[in-house]
């Protein structure tokens, strides 16, 4: 499946969320992640950012799409981050 | 399933943040490590152990390539699927010549039957292909009577030689005529592609051997010696005509890759990078395509098609069901 991870935490968290997700998402730009995950890898994803974050100050939002079908992805501006299987 | 990254610019690979990291003079680039299925060294790349470690820790297989392009080596991380088992079966298969000889029948029938398959499309397309048609029959008919692995490697080199033969036919590319089938180095610019695009099939399927628990120095076909890996050289003729060979009429096609995105080096000739990236593009597309299953039911990868064709080999080993090579149907 694939996700879209945004999160709005606290600035101390911040490079903590940042670090785990990017283990297993793309980066795109500030706060947001995306790519394809497996289910396992999805939950632990989650269980990870659950002893990360503070429930009542951050917020982590995960978009789940089961595929990109009937889906377009648009850029304006400049592409910051994303993914490629090119280096 | 997991990616395949293509490294084609020089730079840093690192082990940072628990996760991957390249760097380069123009970018700074982590990659998830728990989507990435292996790595496709290309440019000139440095790393230390503690990505290596960690590169094997994460089952993470790392190909690389020459300056030339040629396959070079892997990392071929500690084995994690142990089967001492699989491995008896697999020796066992290998020393008995009777034993050896069915399942080097198999992968020639396989290789030689999609041979047809492509021939036969391009026979309904451009036409004038029907007489070697014939001789791959006549040719796939007598494999039943080669009861040595010479003859077998005779009749699948007599298969390939006429196949190779119709390429221009095939391509109708004037630019890449195919003159002869030469190797280390490539003489012509046709050649060349089919000893790119070769070079990466073995690649792939040994890395989705590594996720079997089968043996790759154990070949059937090719002769386990003490150079290299041989049972991805023995899938991978199952799989070259239907992938590699239509990649390559794909690209000469559409005219993706033209006479200029090669260059002469001593006495080969040589891919230039953009070229090599197109083709790498698109075989990778290919990889990804998905086809309806017969067997299955639903639509898999042609990677996945690569690792049931695994399965099957493995099934056979231990005795559970007769292999039988995938033979594409369109």
């Amino acid at each position: 499946m694939f996700v879209i991870l945004v999160y709005d935490v606290n600035v101390k968290r911040v490079v903590k969320v940042l670090k785990t997700s990017r283990k297993y998402l793309h980066w795109v730009q500030n706060s947001v992640l995306e790519g394809e995950i497996s289910k396992a890898n999805f939950h632990k994803l989650k269980a990870e950012l659950r002893s990360i974050i503070n429930d009542e100050e951050d917020s982590v939002i995960i978009y789940v799409f089961r595929s990109l079908q009937y889906s377009s992805r648009e850029i304006m501006g400049i592409e910051k981050g994303g993914q490629d299987i090119f280096l | 399933m997991k990616k395949t990254i293509y490294i084609f610019n020089d730079g840093q690979l690192k082990r940072k943040g628990n996760t991957l990291y390249f760097e380069s003079e123009e970018q700074k680039k982590y990659l998830p490590v728990e989507d990435v299925g292996e790595l496709m060294v290309f440019g000139e790349v440095s790393l230390n152990k503690k990505f290596l470690e960690f590169a094997s820790q994460k089952e993470i297989i790392i190909h690389y390539f020459s300056y030339y392009g040629y396959y070079m080596g892997s990392f071929y991380p500690r084995e994690h699927l142990n089967s001492g088992h699989m491995i008896l079966k697999q020796a066992e298969h290998y020393l008995d010549e009777e034993e050896r000889i069915r399942i080097a029948r198999q992968f020639v029938s396989g290789a030689a039957r999609n041979i047809r398959q492509v021939l036969r499309y391009y026979n309904n397309r451009v036409g004038g292909i029907s007489e070697t048609l014939n001789r791959v029959d006549e040719v796939i008919m007598s494999l039943d009577d080669c009861h040595d692995i010479s003859r077998l490697m005779a009749a699948e080199g007599n298969i390939r030689d006429r196949y190779y033969r119709v390429f221009d036919i095939i391509t109708r590319n004037p630019d890449f005529p195919f003159e002869e089938r030469s190797r280390r180095p490539p003489r012509n610019h046709l050649n060349t592609l089919i000893s790119f695009g070769n070079s990466l099939m073995y690649t792939i399927v040994l890395s989705e051997i590594y996720r079997t628990h089968l043996d790759p120095r154990i070949g059937y076909l090719h002769a386990t010696n003490f150079r290299r890996f041989s049972l991805n050289l023995d899938l991978a003729e199952i799989f070259k005509p239907i992938i590699v060979d239509r990649v390559i009429f794909s690209v000469l096609g559409k005219k993706m890759i033209t006479v200029n995105d090669f260059e002469e080096e001593g006495e080969g000739i040589m891919m230039k990078d953009r070229a090599r990236k197109t083709f790498v593009q698109e075989l990778d597309a290919k990889l990804k395509t998905t086809i309806k299953h017969k067997g299955i039911g639903r639509p898999v990868s042609y990677r996945r098609i690569i690792r049931l064709e695994l399965y099957k080999l493995e099934k056979h080993l231990i005795g559970e069901k007769f292999y039988e090579p995938f033979i594409a149907q369109w």
